[in-house]
């Protein structure tokens, strides 16, 4: 409670201003990957599919598939390979149609 | 503008007009694990303040205008979804709330649909395990078209400029 | 116009005997309608009748028939007892029509039919009867048909028991009334009514407060205040629904006339604490009944201990008119005498209704638990109106009459302020103050017995079947009808009967209490007012407002039915409901200390995920009067008859000798 008051006294505000002004560290929650495609190789590919325990990422011909709603933000990807994965930091993913939340990634490195 | 978008506007223009600034939530639990339930508890407490938005949560479908579903849509819950279902008066929206809500963790089986779009007609998906607060308010924002669906012109194909910490 | 009247009441008890020889020998049912028929049109001769020498504030006298031995057996409708004729006609009128569908041809119901035609005679007697003689007969008979109307199922081990009880205390309340009379007679020298009435001032006053103690007392018995109110939840539920009606409608209304009967008219209200005492019973009455009733299951017990409650009330405004006029304060007096009256004739309407519509529905499902009824208000809809209204206007809410007869007891307990001794008038706020917490739980005790009853769903597969066909519905109509007409033309009403407290008190506080627009001013104008009638216009008008605004702003949309919400479970069970048990638990875990329950608590097993099987839960209060007063009496004359037990061996010889030392002792006796 204190907290919260010290807090006020200092910030004015202790509500967020979301959705007109966003906290500065809601982009550090646990987010969805985001992929360099131009590090992506079909090979890398195939094991992140292997990595990801919901099934999210699948690898369809020369893209990779990522299913932003099945995916629980876990960061196995990411600890599988670190040069090519990070959070991708949004929140605002809410989507009206199932379909939105497939996203097409196209795999711009090759194995060789 | 194309096609897709204009209807997109125009259905959001509509939601807006339909439930303006005031809306009423019902969640229903099909089997998540609580940690859903928790997210969407603390987006009343005092720093996300869901009222000031308008929302406000109902112990009652009667009363609600949305409908807020977590969890992978159990079997036994299929007749208390129904009826919660037809117990919220038209017009109503449903979202599916949480990665089990949306087939992430579960997949269809004896005892779970896995999804809730197999037993509801969804309208807005908010994904997340958990989704944050802020992805709730997000989605509840989208779910009456107050604010733009921004996911399906986001790309995630290129890493982000400032690395994430 | 006079002899119209006279015609009209004397035409009531020749119906209703006519009525009685029809019932007897009949063995055909068309015979037995007619003589419903026939008490029904007694019924109204008697309710105009009543109400014609009230509303003109007329006396009617005559002579049975004149002869040295009792004195004149006189007669005499005055205007105090011509309201108590109103409400016996009212009763007989809607008794009369109910019974014919409610009694069917069930054997042994001419016999019943008779009892009850003849009860009605007897009551019509005590209400007229200018003379000791006469009061004292016809007391006693209408306790003897009362008690043969109590026995019509007495066949039932319980009924024996509870008519037993009935008429035990009447006889210990009639010896009370008969030694009341006995001292006021021969004080006075004359067996008149009237003339005690006009003598009774000289009467030194120890033998006043003695007269009136065991009046207070004996008519008690019949009234059934506490402590002595104990036969009621026995009798009630042992007679047929019209019977109860007569009892609760009537027998107890005829112990109030009683108390009327001498704390004004016999002997004038001078000393103060007659008053208090009376206001005190009950106000303790009232509390104590309602609390009970509370608590109680059984329909008909619980409209038994209402009853209860409603007879503390009407004696805590008798107690305090006559406390007012102890102090002189007449006008006061007046306006509670009138409010006394008013509410008196008030709960015998909605009262006969009630227990009328219990009647139906233990016609109808068999029962009288409501723990075991639910959903009637599908199965029964006329008689869920019906009732609503009997409970409405038992419930004292407005524009009903129950509340605008408590609403003048409040007003007049509330100019206790005018009495100049504190302890009084704060006597007087105590009562008032235990009026109010005794309305205010009738409220909640009948919206539990309504809703349990009837809202919901049937809790048995009998409150299921239930149907309102070939269930009487005339009679409890015509009360709800007067439940309302009762109400709404209060102002109407109270004129008839301030010729009443006119007659009493002899202040007339009609110009101060009603003025010409329809609405009622107790007392003083800065004080209170209302308006029965513009209540129930505004209340309509309210219902008017509200349905333009439904029609106007009702969305365009169609409209889809969808079932009711019951929280998702797969299927809502009758038994999931709130029950009237649980309803009334926080006043009984508030009032344990009166109550003093027993519970028993029984189950298959003790597995804590409440697969416990059936589970029996048996409440009981215990009934602290028998307990405590009735049983050590009871015990101490058996105590007393197994001491003289033996000498009455039944041997004859031994009663012979028994005559003998008597026949020798007076002679001794008169030989010394």
């Amino acid at each position: 409670m204190a907290l919260w008051f010290l807090r006020g006294l200092r910030r004015g505000i202790v509500t967020t201003g979301y959705p007109r002004r966003t906290d500065e560290w809601a982009h550090s929650l646990p987010s969805p990957p985001s992929f360099d495609s131009r590090v992506l190789t079909p090979r890398l590919v195939d094991r992140l599919e292997e990595v990801c325990p919901n099934g999210s990422l699948r690898r369809e011909g020369g893209h990779l598939l990522l299913d932003v709603g099945s995916c629980t933000m876990c960061g196995a990807c990411e600890n599988a390979a670190r040069h090519a994965v990070v959070p991708s930091g949004s929140f605002e993913l809410s989507a009206t149609e199932r379909q939105h939340l497939i996203k097409r990634i196209p795999i711009e490195g090759s194995d060789r | 503008m194309t096609e897709e978008e204009t209807v997109r506007r125009e259905v959001a223009a509509k939601a807006y007009a339909l439930f303006g600034r005031s809306l009423h939530i019902r969640t229903v639990d099909t089997g998540s694990c609580a940690v859903c339930e928790s997210e969407i508890r603390l987006t009343s407490a005092p720093h996300y303040d869901l009222h000031r938005l308008g929302f406000f949560f109902t112990p009652t479908p009667r009363h609600a205008d949305l409908l807020l579903v977590t969890g992978p849509a159990v079997r036994a819950m299929d007749t208390a979804l129904r009826k919660a279902y037809e117990a919220t008066p038209d017009p109503k929206v449903v979202v599916a709330f949480g990665a089990c809500a949306l087939g992430g963790v579960f997949s269809e089986d004896a005892f779970v649909h896995g999804t809730i779009d197999r037993v509801l007609p969804v309208d807005v998906y908010v994904p997340g395990c958990p989704p944050s607060p802020l992805a709730l308010l997000n989605g509840l924002l989208v779910a009456v078209g107050r604010l733009e669906e921004k996911v399906s012109t986001m790309r995630f194909d290129r890493m982000p400029a400032r690395d994430a910490g | 116009m006079r002899a119209v009247l006279t015609v009209l009441l004397i035409a009531a008890p020749t119906l209703w005997a006519i009525a009685a020889l029809l019932a007897l020998p009949a063995r055909s049912f068309a015979v037995k309608r007619l003589s419903c028929v026939a008490t029904a049109i007694g019924g109204v001769c008697a309710l105009v009748a009543g109400g014609g020498i009230a509303a003109n504030g007329w006396q009617l006298a005559g002579v049975l028939s004149a002869n040295n031995v009792v004195g004149q057996l006189a007669v005499r409708a005055q205007p105090l007892s011509a309201v108590f004729i109103a409400l016996l006609g009212l009763v007989a009128l809607a008794g009369g029509l109910y019974a014919p569908r409610y009694h069917r041809q069930d054997p042994g119901v001419g016999v019943y039919l008779f009892c009850y035609n003849i009860a009605f005679i007897a009551s019509l007697g005590v209400l007229v009867a200018d003379n000791v003689t006469v009061f004292l007969v016809a007391w006693e008979s209408m306790t003897l048909f009362s008690y043969f109307v109590i026995l019509r199922r007495h066949r039932d081990g319980s009924v024996e028991r509870a008519s037993f009880l009935f008429l035990a205390l009447g006889e210990v309340g009639f010896a009370m009334v008969v030694a009341a009379f006995v001292i006021l007679a021969t004080h006075t020298g004359t067996l008149d009514l009237a003339r005690i009435a006009a003598n009774s001032g000289q009467v030194a006053s120890g033998w006043r407060d003695a007269a009136y103690v065991l009046a207070l007392v004996g008519f008690g018995f019949k009234a059934g205040f506490v402590p002595l109110h104990i036969w009621l939840p026995e009798a009630h539920p042992a007679a047929p629904a019209d019977g109860s009606a007569l009892l609760s409608g009537l027998i107890i209304k005829l112990g109030i006339y009683g108390i009327a009967l001498f704390g004004f008219y016999l002997l004038a209200p001078e000393f103060a604490w007659w008053g208090i005492l009376t206001m005190l019973l009950g106000a303790l009455t009232a509390v104590l009944g309602i609390l009970y009733a509370m608590v109680e299951r059984d329909l008909k017990r619980f409209l038994a201990f209402s009853s209860i409650e409603n007879i503390g009330i009407i004696l805590t405004a008798l107690g305090g008119a006559m406390t007012f006029a102890s102090y002189g304060l007449r006008g006061i007096a007046a306006l509670l005498l009138l409010a006394a009256l008013y509410h008196t004739f008030n709960h015998g309407t909605y009262k006969t209704l009630l227990f009328l519509e219990a009647g139906v529905i233990e016609h109808a499902t068999g029962t009288r638990d409501m723990d075991r009824l639910g959903g009637l208000i599908r199965r029964l809809p006329s008689s869920s109106v019906i009732m609503l209204i009997g409970t409405l206007g038992i419930a004292a809410l407005p524009p009903l009459n129950g509340f605008v007869s408590e609403w003048l007891i409040f007003q007049g307990l509330f100019q206790g302020f005018r009495i100049p001794s504190h302890l009084v008038a704060i006597l007087i706020v105590v009562a008032g103050a235990s009026v109010a917490l005794t309305s205010g739980l009738a409220i909640s005790a009948f919206a539990r017995a309504y809703g349990i009853s009837f809202l919901g769903m049937p809790r048995t597969r009998e409150a299921a079947a239930a149907t309102e066909r070939d269930q009487p519905v005339i009679g409890p109509a015509l009360l709800a009808l007067a439940t309302v007409a009762l109400g709404l033309g209060a102002t109407v009403v109270l004129g008839a009967l301030d010729r009443v407290s006119t007659w009493v008190t002899a202040v007339n506080i009609h110009s101060r209490l009603v003025v010409p627009n329809f609405t009622v001013i107790p007392a003083r104008t800065d004080f209170a007012s209302i308006s029965p009638t513009y209540m129930a216009v505004f209340l309509f008008a309210m219902g008017l407002v509200a349905l333009a605004i439904y029609l106007s702003a009702r969305p365009r949309a169609k409209s889809r039915i969808a079932p009711v919400w019951d929280g998702g479970l797969l299927s809502f069970k009758a038994r999931m409901q709130y029950t009237a048990t649980t309803y009334s638990n926080p006043i009984r875990v508030t009032f344990e200390e009166l109550y003093r329950p027993e519970v028993h608590l029984e189950r298959a097993s003790d597995d804590p995920a409440g697969r416990s099987g059936h589970v029996h839960y048996h409440f009981m209060v215990m009934p602290i009067f028998e307990r405590y007063l009735y049983r050590p009496v009871v015990t101490a004359i058996e105590r007393i008859a197994r001491f003289v037990r033996p000498i009455q061996s039944g041997d004859v010889n031994l009663y012979l000798l028994y005559i003998f030392i008597v026949i020798l002792l007076v002679y001794v006796l008169y030989l010394l």
